[in-house]
């Protein structure tokens, strides 16, 4: 039996949990092709005009898959990843949407609720309903989520030690660039790390000789620590880890600069933004936001980029003349 | 203590709620457009509608001298339950000291809770607070009888604005309320003067009933959605919306089962088509699509701020069941960019695709 992963949303994060997981209860793992022009142009044709670019990505992926002929597609219901904190109401709402869009694919959609303490998916009870759905029995599906949970927790290890989740995801070899700034770039995974809709900004960076930190590279605990410091946290799961390591990057001394990437129309990003504008400001980060959607063009994102970069290599140019003075002055006195 | 609060449908309740409590109350101004460009200007650019309109009043309150502000919080995961924490960041950072005092579910902190309700106690005793609790509650029930009842009887005036006139001048009349008697003299009243009247006769079978669905704020606020009932009532149909403010307290505020059975139906019927309750009012506005048409309602129309994180996938499914059903739903985004305009002539073409579906199933008969 074929399975088919649309290349979007948490894709990027929990692939490797899923590849394990259905090959080790004996499917055929496909995924969608990469985004691109097509697969875009029929999402935002298909999908309400109003949504966010990252649901139309995902429907345009959907459909390539329903094309692939594959005997499922992957569709699971994300509702809460700890404990009194959901997802955004639109993955909450995912398999409705899908179904609300298309009409016969209920069949064809596999989906089952996830939720679970901590950032692993891999609770049995979440899975239940596989056992019956595809006769499988429970010891097996119990040992594929084992193997398929130590699968992600090394992916994640790998990723916090430093590698982006492309270069994991694309068994490219990591590359370590010397750089002279480094930039905190916060956005959720699949804005950051769909190369099509952001215009491979890892790329920009790279060229531009940046070094760039993401949340996912940084070490949870710290994080949630940030986080805990709210007395009313924020509803959203990944919006919450964002918060926290933005504030994390507004104290490290060895962030830069912060750019915010985020998808037009974002609900929780929208409230998550005076926060980031008001105490960056206090914390005299620089920071920027970078809208992306399906109308995004590549050199509006190279040139902000690049203004951006170029304040900051100012900054810190004059920062150290400055210290330089400083130091001479002390000496002379 | 200089009370304010957000603007949401009729003020008065809330009006009442604080003074009967002793404070003095400033009741923002309706929302015109100083209040939505107000609001745009100070708050985030893609946060929704209501937040900026929302922001916009407490920033005409402050102006009027408020200076602590009472609303409701949530526990998500719509945006509105963290409009509070967000609105107090930006008012701090403009430099306005005021207080808010956000309502929150009880269980997130129960110390807190309590500390805030002795807040809006003041100095009354507890036998007081219940007393007043129950006249407001008397109150806004009785408001939203009379409200049904002319949403329903305008679509058939013979003078135009007559309603709307006496709506007003009722509505004065349950700002004077003082005991809980007052509200069932006040209705009688009131009750008198919208049957005293003329009515235009129309016959049974070409009446025409629309339902508005959507979210909670945008359905119930008439100077942010157009009035849309009055132009829905002009073009000579009926109104029912799904949100009343009564209806809201019955569901959220009392804990009995009997009073959340209308909106456990609801979401019943809204079941097949989201499966879980995401937010805001999505499965309501779905269930309520259908309790609509199961009711014989003749359209059902769908109101949203735009970009709304719940009432997108609500926009989602509408076309399945219009596939499903053949049932005429149109879904309008509601922001500060929306023209009179184009919510009139969107309004006039869906009114007119009812009458063209009714004769079509005549002559087909």
């Amino acid at each position: 039996m074929k399975i088919g992963i649309p290349k979007a949303l948490m894709y990027y994060f929990y692939y490797p949990f899923w590849k394990t997981l259905f090959e080790n209860l004996g499917f055929e793992v496909v995924t969608s092709d990469d985004t691109s022009k097509t697969i875009l142009d029929v999402g935002v044709k298909e999908s309400v005009s109003e949504i966010c670019v990252p649901m139309k990505v995902f429907t345009g992926h959907f459909l390539n898959l329903l094309y692939k002929n594959v005997d499922y597609i992957y569709v699971p219901r994300f509702v809460s990843l700890s404990k009194g904190i959901f997802m955004c109401p639109k993955f909450m709402g995912l398999p409705d949407m899908i179904k609300g869009l298309f009409d016969n694919v209920d069949e064809k959609i596999l989906t089952h609720n996830i939720i679970s303490k901590d950032l692993d998916i891999s609770n049995f009870n979440n899975y239940k309903s596989f056992i019956n759905k595809f006769g499988i029995k429970k010891i097996d599906l119990k040992r594929a989520l084992k193997s398929a949970q130590q699968e992600w927790i090394m992916f994640r290890k790998l990723n916090q030690s430093g590698y982006n989740l492309n270069e994991l995801l694309s068994e490219r070899q990591p590359q370590k660039i010397n750089s002279d700034i480094t930039i905190g770039l916060i956005g959720y995974v699949y804005n950051v790390y769909d190369k099509f809709i952001n215009m491979d900004i890892l790329n920009i960076f790279r060229k531009m000789n940046i070094n760039v930190v993401t949340f996912d590279m940084i070490d949870e605990k710290l994080i949630r620590n940030r986080i805990s410091k709210f007395k009313k946290h924020m509803f959203w799961e990944f919006t919450n880890i964002l918060l926290g390591t933005a504030y994390e990057f507004m104290d490290r001394n060895d962030i830069d600069g912060i750019i915010h990437i985020t998808a037009f129309g974002c609900g929780p990003d929208s409230i998550l933004e005076p926060f980031l504008t008001i105490d960056s400001e206090m914390h005299k980060k620089p920071f920027m936001t970078l809208r992306i959607d399906e109308q995004t063009g590549e050199s509006h994102i190279v040139t902000r980029v690049e203004a951006f970069s170029d304040l900051i290599r100012l900054k810190k140019y004059k920062d150290n003349i400055k210290n330089q003075a400083e130091e001479y002055a002390k000496g002379a006195i | 203590m200089k009370v304010t609060f957000p603007y949401m449908g009729s003020p008065y309740m809330y009006e009442k709620l604080f003074s009967l409590l002793g404070h003095e109350v400033i009741i923002p101004p309706r929302p015109s457009l100083k209040t939505i460009n107000y609001g745009v200007k100070y708050s985030p650019e893609f946060a929704c509608f209501p937040l900026k309109v929302i922001m916009g009043s407490y920033l005409e309150a402050i102006e009027l001298g408020a200076d602590t502000i009472i609303t409701s919080g949530g526990n998500g995961p719509c945006r509105a339950g963290y409009y509070g924490e967000a609105q107090k960041k930006i008012l701090q950072n403009m430099g306005y000291d005021v207080d808010f005092i956000i309502f929150d579910e009880p269980k997130r902190d129960y110390k807190d809770f309590l500390n805030k309700i002795k807040k809006v106690k003041g100095n009354n005793s507890w036998i007081d607070v219940a007393r007043i609790v129950n006249i407001v509650y008397k109150m806004a029930s009785s408001m939203d009888k009379i409200e049904k009842i002319i949403e329903r009887k305008r679509a058939y005036e013979c003078n135009k604005g007559e309603f709307t006139k006496a709506w007003n001048e009722i509505s004065q009349m349950y700002r004077k309320i003082r005991v809980s008697d007052d509200v069932d003299y006040v209705e009688k009243e009131a009750l008198k003067k919208i049957n005293s009247i003329k009515i235009c006769h129309v016959s049974e079978s070409e009446k025409i009933r629309i339902g508005i669905v959507g979210e909670i704020y945008v359905v119930m606020e008439s100077s942010i959605n157009n009035n849309i009932e009055e132009v829905l009532n002009a073009y000579g149909a009926e109104v029912e919306r799904s949100h009343y403010i009564s209806e809201w307290i019955d569901y959220n505020m009392i804990p009995l089962p009997s009073y959340k059975s209308k909106e456990r139906q609801i979401l019943k019927k809204g079941e097949k088509y989201i499966e879980l309750v995401i937010g805001g009012h999505a499965k309501q506005s779905a269930g309520g699509i259908i309790d609509f048409m199961e009711r014989g309602f003749d359209g059902v129309i769908h109101l949203k701020p735009f970009g709304c994180l719940p009432e997108l996938i609500t926009q989602s499914v509408i076309d399945k069941i219009i596939r499903e059903y053949d049932y005429p739903i149109i879904s309008l985004s509601i922001d500060e960019q929306v023209a009179t305009a184009n919510l009139l002539t969107r309004i006039e073409a869906f009114i007119d695709v009812i009458k063209i579906k009714r004769e079509r199933l005549k002559i087909a008969r």
